[in-house]
């Protein structure tokens, strides 16, 4: 009785902490069943709308959750939660808002797309909490798994299927790294604890004796990171990945599970073994510098859109690291959100316009861009906007968060390795103008002009709009950031 | 009247008149886009109405201080140290009204160039002039690196789309070249808001914050300044171009439509002059001093390498071209002089050069209109058939090789003057630039001009009235400079002077004494004083 009575005391009292994840996680529960019963399972436009309903309400309760620890101290709810938090959940709103074309060629199913959109928010929402290893691994699978079945969707194109088996295994196989990893710290700690707090001060210790069980262990869970962020040199599943989802799945994968893995890196590098930095420090540099080459020189012999989104993606990573490696773990996780938000903004706005051009029948060929400037010139200024920011020329917005970001890099002492990023994305220019250039300059015959979705149209007008003014509004973003505290 | 009396409005001009084209745009995007008459008189009337606007500046300016006039600073990110801060001394008066004066050319110019897309080309090349001028009022770090990046967008379109066969490639290799360098730059922009901390002040983006951290940069590891200085360095000289900085310049130029050149030589290179001037000498005095051979070196061989290719291009637009980097390696040579008669020779350069040149691109959008070639061997005997068309060509082939009377004589005179006084070595290699300078281009204005008149270009009509109207500015301007540039002088005297003051605090103490010492050991030799040689020596 006492221990039934102490367990329930325990949840009422640390409840509040996840009224966020928990909605996703019994809403998108009920949708699968007996909502399906009562709504039609191929009722796109209902589901559409209940899932971003759900979504805005967990939204809504993960802002206003209060700021506490709880669950035996593996969950924390502290600024860098919430933030990180907002971020998945704007992620997901867009890929609702994104996925309402393309579905249109899914007869069924569409009530399992939208839980499983729900359950990985929720495995997001969970891991940029998560204080304990064993807490953020589950977090970090449940995000995972969902991905898996969501790439593969398209289940009767082939390159669907194999770009989710791939990612399937190599993620089972780096998560399964990260484990042993996670094993490896927690025998070197003493094996009595995998709270990151506790860690920090043990494996400190530990490692002044120069463990070698440590810098392996650490080692394995920076692997196991570097994978879900697709950090070079693993990211071999990302391009076929991208390529392979169905498209609003590949945006979905390049914004709200990126920033969910990139609060968890932070809070687990940044905190959690801040006492061991000496050890990871180099191999996070090198991972950053190589994301950024490798990222940046690939994307410029791609193709296909989605394929250069995803190479550009793991050299924006490769940027973000930086943000990591930051001594400051504070202004670290500042810079890195502020980064993640304004991504989202350039990312949602290009996914849009490609997967609009996709449902003209379109493919997802640069090619396919010709002469847009002259086609539909409001849409090929709003591409071209996008563009620029994610290139970072000033003064979108893409161009501010750049800025934080390498400031903080150049005043923590990282010159040599900031020098190579402005550099590369002085090369980065070259591929994102390549595409206005296609845009503006070849000629293309006339297509019909289809409409775009009033969805889609929203997200392009409203993430055009804050690129372009974003910067002129700084002090509020600095603001913003501010509030992103490291407990 | 000095700026402190005048009404709030007209206190804050210069970002009134950086703005005009920008709200113009506005308006210009309302206007379907089948209207070109619109678009063309539209475009003409914002860039005039704008340099009327800029005009009462001039007679505004305080030319007794040096200090920066017009200063408008209003808080934008208080958490980074950045100011929405503007304001103009001298040195930033004439460029800025440089701008406002190329941009109407390089509107009326465009009239029946550009053939299609004439609201997309307008707009950006309003866009263009706001940015431009944004870059000569900022006074802070942090609007200065934004107004600098913006402005290759607008740039990269209207070649890109306007330009020659080749302009996909000569447009994406002026942003590259460009975004590059000002990626240097910006580290070393930041490591200087670091040190500020380090030395322990409230970090800020300031331009005057900058200035005042000379004396702390010194104090570092002399490495430490030079890479800095480096940085910078590579960043401008870029924009300028400098040796070996150059290969995008001729690119660029050829493929431009006539406007984008005139644009370019007019105002974009001088960014980069205009870069050494305001950031590099007075930020960073001591390195610059250590680097300095090398710099004049690369500036010689700019004057020197430019001349010897200029004349053997078979292209009059690339023998422009490379004119002017003939023509900037001088200005640099001027600049690094780091006297204040060089310094004042470096910005009349830029002045003449944008004067001049923007004159060269106009001449051969003339017959590259009408013609549509331009090989100096596709012409011959134009003077008989277009007089007027052969006076105007002669008074800027004239300007540009520096003929006295003209402006580009001033420039170069100061320029050789104060390089002489420094460096003699280097004011000899720079005379024998400029007299390749005459070679070139008076043996192309003999090619182009005298000889037997071509069969196809017998039909060629002289220059119309709206082609003299955009010509007389020029003319005039040129006779101006080069017969009375005393208005121009007192503006840049006390700005300059500071700036000397910045590089060498002891530069005009040393004048003084030397020239102190001179007076007395005349007035031991004649037996009579000089009263007076030693007060104003400086002078």
């Amino acid at each position: 009785m006492s221990f039934a009575q102490g367990l329930l005391e325990a949840l009422t009292k640390d409840l509040p902490l996840l009224y966020g994840p928990a909605l996703l996680a019994v809403a998108a529960t009920l949708m699968l069943w007996p909502g399906d019963r009562f709504v039609g399972r191929g009722n796109k436009k209902a589901w559409a709308f209940v899932a971003a309903l759900v979504l805005l309400a967990a939204g809504a309760l993960a802002l206003t959750a209060p700021t506490d620890e709880g669950f035996n101290r593996m969950f924390r709810v502290d600024g860098l939660t919430k933030g990180f938090q907002a971020l998945c959940v704007m992620g997901g709103l867009i890929t609702i808002a994104l996925s309402q074309p393309q579905l249109n060629a899914l007869k069924e199913q569409t009530v399992e797309y939208y839980a499983l959109i729900l359950f990985s928010v929720c495995g997001m929402m969970l891991l940029v909490g998560a204080t304990d290893l064993v807490s953020m691994y589950f977090s970090l699978e449940l995000m995972a798994l969902c991905i898996y079945v969501l790439v593969a969707y398209l289940r009767h194109q082939e390159r669907s299927v194999e770009a989710g088996l791939k990612y399937f295994l190599l993620g089972a196989f780096s998560s399964g790294i990260l484990l042993y990893g996670i094993s490896l710290l927690f025998a070197a700690a003493g094996g009595v604890t995998t709270n990151l707090a506790e860690l920090n001060g043990r494996l400190a210790l530990v490692s002044a004796n120069g463990s070698l069980l440590v810098y392996a262990g650490v080692l394995m869970v920076l692997v196991g990171f570097a994978f879900k962020v697709a950090a070079v040199p693993f990211h071999m599943w990302s391009p076929d990945a991208y390529e392979g989802a169905p498209t609003p799945i590949t945006a979905f994968m390049s914004m709200a599970p990126k920033a969910a893995a990139l609060g968890a890196f932070l809070r687990v590098f940044g905190t959690g073994f801040q006492g061991i930095a000496s050890d990871w420090m180099l191999p996070l540099a090198y991972i950053a510098g190589a994301s950024m080459v490798l990222g940046n020189v690939a994307a410029l012999r791609q193709q296909s859109l989605k394929r250069l989104l995803a190479y550009s993606s793991i050299a924006h990573v490769g940027y973000m690291l930086l943000g990591v490696m930051s001594g400051d773990a504070q202004a670290g996780a500042q810079a890195i959100w502020l980064y993640m938000l304004t991504y989202l903004l350039m990312q949602s706005g290009a996914f849009a316009i490609l997967i609009y051009l996709q449902g003209k029948g379109e493919g997802e060929r640069i090619d396919d861009f010709r002469g847009l400037g002259r086609r539909q010139p409001v849409l090929a200024f709003a591409m071209m906007v996008f563009l620029l920011s994610l290139a970072g020329i000033p003064p979108l917005v893409g161009f501010f968060s750049k800025f934080i970001l390498f400031k903080l890099a150049i005043e923590q002492g990282h010159v040599a390795l900031t020098v190579l990023a402005l550099l590369t994305s002085a090369v980065a220019a070259y591929y994102y103008l390549n595409v206005v250039a296609v845009m503006y300059f070849k000629e293309a015959p006339e297509t019909e002009r289809a409409p775009m979705g009033s969805l889609a149209t929203l997200v392009v007008t409203v993430s055009c709009a804050l690129i372009l003014v974003g910067t002129f509004f700084g002090f509020r973003l600095m603001d913003w950031m501010g509030r992103i505290v490291l407990g | 009247m000095s700026p402190d009396m005048m009404v709030p409005w007209f206190k804050n001009l210069p970002l009134w008149v950086t703005f005009v084209p920008l709200l113009g745009v506005l308006a210009l995007l309302l206007v379907p886009k089948e209207k070109r008459r619109v678009f063309e008189l539209g475009a003409l009337g914002i860039t005039l109405f704008d340099f009327f606007l800029s005009v009462p500046l001039w007679f505004q300016y305080d030319r007794g201080s040096a200090a920066v006039q017009w200063v408008t600073d209003l808080s934008w990110i208080p958490a980074l140290g950045v100011r929405f801060s503007v304001g103009m001394d001298g040195i930033s008066l004439v460029l800025f009204l440089l701008t406002t004066f190329i941009g109407v050319i390089a509107v009326w110019c465009s009239f029946t160039a550009i053939e299609e897309r004439h609201k997309e080309y307008y707009i950006w090349l309003l866009v263009m002039q706001t940015t431009m001028l944004g870059v000569f009022i900022c006074q802070d770090m942090f609007l200065f690196y934004l107004f600098w990046e913006i402005m290759l967008v607008p740039m990269y379109f209207l070649i890109a789309i306007w330009g020659g066969p080749q302009k996909l490639y000569a447009a994406i290799k002026l942003f590259l070249y460009t975004l590059s360098g000002s990626v240097l730059m910006l580290v070393a922009i930041l490591a200087i808001y670091f040190l500020q901390k380090k030395v322990g002040m409230e970090p800020s983006f300031a331009i005057s914050r900058f200035h005042e951290m000379a004396p702390y940069i010194a104090q570092q590891a002399p490495t430490y300044g030079i890479l800095l200085a480096l940085a910078f360095f590579v960043g401008f000289a870029i924009k300028v171009p400098m040796f070996p900085f150059h290969t995008w310049l001729p690119d660029a130029h050829v493929q431009a439509p006539t406007a984008g050149s005139v644009i370019l030589a007019g105002i974009l290179l001088k960014m980069g002059t205009y870069g050494f001037v305001r950031f590099l000498l007075p930020i960073l005095p001591d390195a610059t001093k250590a680097l300095l051979p090398w710099f004049i070196a690369l500036s010689l061989i700019g004057v020197v390498y430019g001349a010897l290719v200029a004349m053997i291009q078979k292209d009059i637009k690339k023998l422009v071209a490379y004119s002017s980097v003939s023509h900037l390696g001088l200005c640099m040579l001027g600049i690094f002089a780091l006297n204040p008669t060089g310094i004042t020779g470096g910005i009349f350069q830029m002045i003449n050069h944008g004067i001049s040149t923007s004159g060269l691109f106009l001449i051969v959008g003339i017959v590259y209109e009408r013609r549509h070639v331009r090989q100096i061997a596709d012409f011959g005997g134009l003077s008989k058939r277009m007089p007027v068309y052969a006076t105007v060509f002669m008074i800027m082939t004239m300007s540009s090789i520096g003929l006295p009377g003209l402006n580009g004589f001033i420039g170069e005179f100061a320029i050789l003057q104060g390089a002489f006084q420094a460096f003699p070595w280097a004011a000899v290699v720079a005379t024998s630039g400029i007299i390749l300078g005459a070679a070139y281009m008076l043996w192309m204005y003999q090619r182009v001009m005298f000889g037997p008149l071509n069969e196809v270009n017998a039909k060629m009509p002289d220059l119309n009235a709206r082609e003299l109207a955009y010509f007389a500015p020029l003319v005039v301007a040129a006779f101006w400079i080069g017969l009375y540039p005393k208005p121009f002088m007192d503006i840049l005297h006390k700005p300059v002077e500071k700036l000397v003051q910045q590089i060498d605090p002891k530069f005009f103490e040393a004048q003084r004494l030397d020239e102190a010492q001179k007076a007395a050991a005349r007035t031991g030799q004649a037996g009579m004083a000089a009263p007076g040689a030693a007060a104003h020596g400086g002078h």
